[in-house]
């Protein structure tokens, strides 16, 4: 009784991958290594990448900052009116921060003032501010931390608040009222909420100064027309938009990825050696068994479709192991070892948790540069050999 | 049943070439055990795989059951061994990383049989040659006659009509040689048209062979 499709071929396929225990464990092996590093990498990537592009996309239009001999410096408040007059533009946010060096984890925080009745320049602040009593926060000289700052802290003893050093060397205790975690795990690690007028003290600054400006802009078409005002009304002030940042990031980012590309070459070397030597042909063992299956009656179809089902059971479990292994260690273990070449703009080494953000396109092209090509490199030799006699190939 | 017609076999070409057979013609009739018996490199194992379908002629035909088999493609050539020939080796060519079981059922694998089926039918085969305690043993770690028995298996699990045996006896001492005489003469009473290829000078004197065939420098001796 012929069946549709013939198990005994696919039960002999999984025959021949465990009895040739040694050389199989090791092709899977090499091959999930392989695919578990590649896959890794572009996880790493396309994760860090949708990350950096969702933060970008919570920036303002644009950011105002006062240069003077090519030094950013603060700029007066006052400027604020101006500005606010330009026609476009929605509203004008000053901004206080700057970064504050904890000598005894040799670190830096982000230290941003908080208006508690302003609008926040960005989502995940307003977002903060929402949340949490931000008026509390000047009244009882407090602070919110994001949770890298907290672990910093708790490791060096302070649990309940910390003692800032000043701009004139005196020390400022300012209390811990609350963390918080953010989904944009890369930028707020290392911030400090604080008030305003908290920061003005922290940092030395007069209250008539502000680090830099935001600008809310109704019609992103006139950005260009707005910055052109902004440069003629105050040319110290320079302007840097979304896009600009977006491709600082990026910049900094590719130049990362040079890493991961090295890693890249060297594993696709080994995979094509590996493929290399598979294709090259078939040992005379592997000869000998091809002439005789031929000899008991199996055809070079019955041949090929055993070699496939064998080659592709191992590839295809080779990478889906792979994938599975890549998932746990970049997005439940935070890909230790690897996410810190490219962790590097912050200078407080965050806890932070990679996005989940599967790339389907980059699996499936993983699959079409591993799967198809081994199996290609296992058939092409058998094919060769079972279109021999049989009485040849067994000699 | 097998008939050979002006066979030539060459290998390689050129200064270099080897004429194996030169005009073979021979007729083997359905049922009959015939010998063919000749040196080493007399042309007797090249006339066994010409007419097993492992080679082709270089010209000539080669007729089996009414099939030109030198002139059939690879799908019905193989479908040809696998239905009517049962192909004894010389060296056995049994694959050693599997079990017995494993290796008798190969020539079944390619007929897509129901699981229920080729069950039977190597249960059956083992039992016939007394293999049954063996069949989950690696072939790699049994004597010279049990691997031989494993080769015979697996030569009639699909039931063939023709039995070709090359050099049967050539790694067997004289009891396992004995022996596979013995199982020879069951087929042979079971109707099977048997052709053995052998220098072993205990099959000359064998009651059941009808015939046999000298074969020299690639021509049969009349």
């Amino acid at each position: 009784m012929n069946r549709m499709f013939n198990f005994s071929l696919i039960e002999y396929a999984l025959l021949s991958i465990t009895k040739r225990g040694s050389k199989n464990i090791f092709i899977f092996f090499i091959l999930t290594l392989l695919i578990f590093l590649l896959s890794s990498v572009l996880m790493i990537s396309d994760a860090i990448k949708y990350e950096l592009q969702t933060t970008v996309s919570h920036l303002p239009e644009i950011t105002l900052q006062r240069l003077q001999a090519g030094k950013q410096v603060n700029i007066p408040v006052q400027r604020l009116d101006e500005l606010l007059s330009i026609e476009g533009v929605q509203t004008a946010i000053p901004r206080v921060w700057g970064y504050y060096y904890f000598k005894a984890a040799g670190v830096n925080f982000s230290l941003v003032g908080i208006d508690a009745y302003e609008d926040q320049y960005k989502t995940s602040l307003q977002n903060i501010v929402d949340e949490h009593n931000m008026s509390a926060l000047e009244k009882n000289n407090a602070m919110l931390i994001g949770s890298g700052v907290q672990k910093v802290l708790q490791e060096n003893y302070y649990q309940d608040f910390f003692n800032f050093v000043t701009f004139d060397g005196k020390w400022q205790k300012v209390f811990i009222q609350g963390t918080f975690h953010s989904d944009l795990s890369l930028e707020a690690n290392d911030i400090i909420l604080i008030s305003k007028t908290l920061a003005h003290s922290i940092f030395g600054m007069p209250e008539t100064e502000v680090t830099d400006i935001v600008l809310k802009i109704a019609n992103l078409r006139e950005i260009s027309t707005i910055i052109t005002k902004i440069n003629n009304l105050y040319p110290d002030m320079r302007a840097i938009t979304k896009d600009d940042i977006r491709v600082s990031y990026q910049n900094i980012f590719d130049y990362k990825s040079g890493f991961f590309l090295t890693l890249f070459m060297v594993s696709a070397f080994t995979f094509f050696i590996i493929i290399y030597d598979k294709a090259s042909g078939l040992s005379s063992e592997e000869k000998k068994e091809v002439g005789v299956l031929k000899a008991l009656g199996w055809s070079i179809d019955d041949i090929l479709k055993e070699r496939f089902y064998e080659s592709f059971i191992l590839s295809l479990f080779a990478f889906i192991l792979g994938i599975t292994f890549s998932i746990g260690y970049v997005f439940i273990l935070d890909a230790p070892l690897l996410r810190d070449i490219f962790i590097g703009y912050s200078q407080l080494k965050p806890s932070f948790h990679l996005p989940f953000y599967l790339n389907f396109g980059m699996v499936a092209i993983l699959f079409f540069l591993s799967v198809p090509v081994y199996v290609a490199a296992v058939i092409i030799p058998s094919w060769r050999a079972s279109t021999l006699d049989a009485d040849e190939v067994m000699r | 049943m097998i008939y050979l017609q002006n066979v030539y076999k060459t290998f390689g070409k050129g200064e270099t070439a080897v004429h194996a057979l030169k005009n073979i013609s021979l007729h083997v009739k359905e049922g009959e055990c015939v010998v063919l018996k000749g040196s080493s490199g007399s042309g007797k194992s090249t006339i066994l795989s010409l007419m097993a379908g492992l080679s082709k002629p270089t010209t000539g035909d080669v007729i089996v059951n009414k099939k030109a088999v030198s002139k059939l493609l690879d799908h019905f050539s193989a479908q040809f061994r696998r239905r009517s020939i049962g192909f004894i080796f010389q060296k056995f060519h049994l694959l050693s990383n599997l079990s017995v079981r494993e290796n008798i059922i190969i020539p079944l694998i390619p007929e897509n049989l129901s699981p229920e089926e080729i069950a039977t039918r190597v249960e059956d085969v083992m039992q016939t040659l007394s293999l049954t305690p063996k069949a989950s043993m690696a072939t790699r770690l049994l004597s010279g006659g049990e691997q031989q028995r494993v080769a015979i298996a697996r030569a009639m699990i699909h039931k063939p009509k023709i039995i070709i045996a090359d050099e049967p006896t050539a790694n067997l001492d004289a009891s396992l040689s004995q022996a596979f005489i013995e199982a020879i003469r069951t087929l042979k009473q079971d109707g099977k048209t048997i052709v053995i290829a052998t220098h072993d000078p205990l099959f000359f004197t064998l009651d059941y062979v009808d015939r046999i065939i000298e074969v020299k420098n690639g021509e049969i001796l009349l």
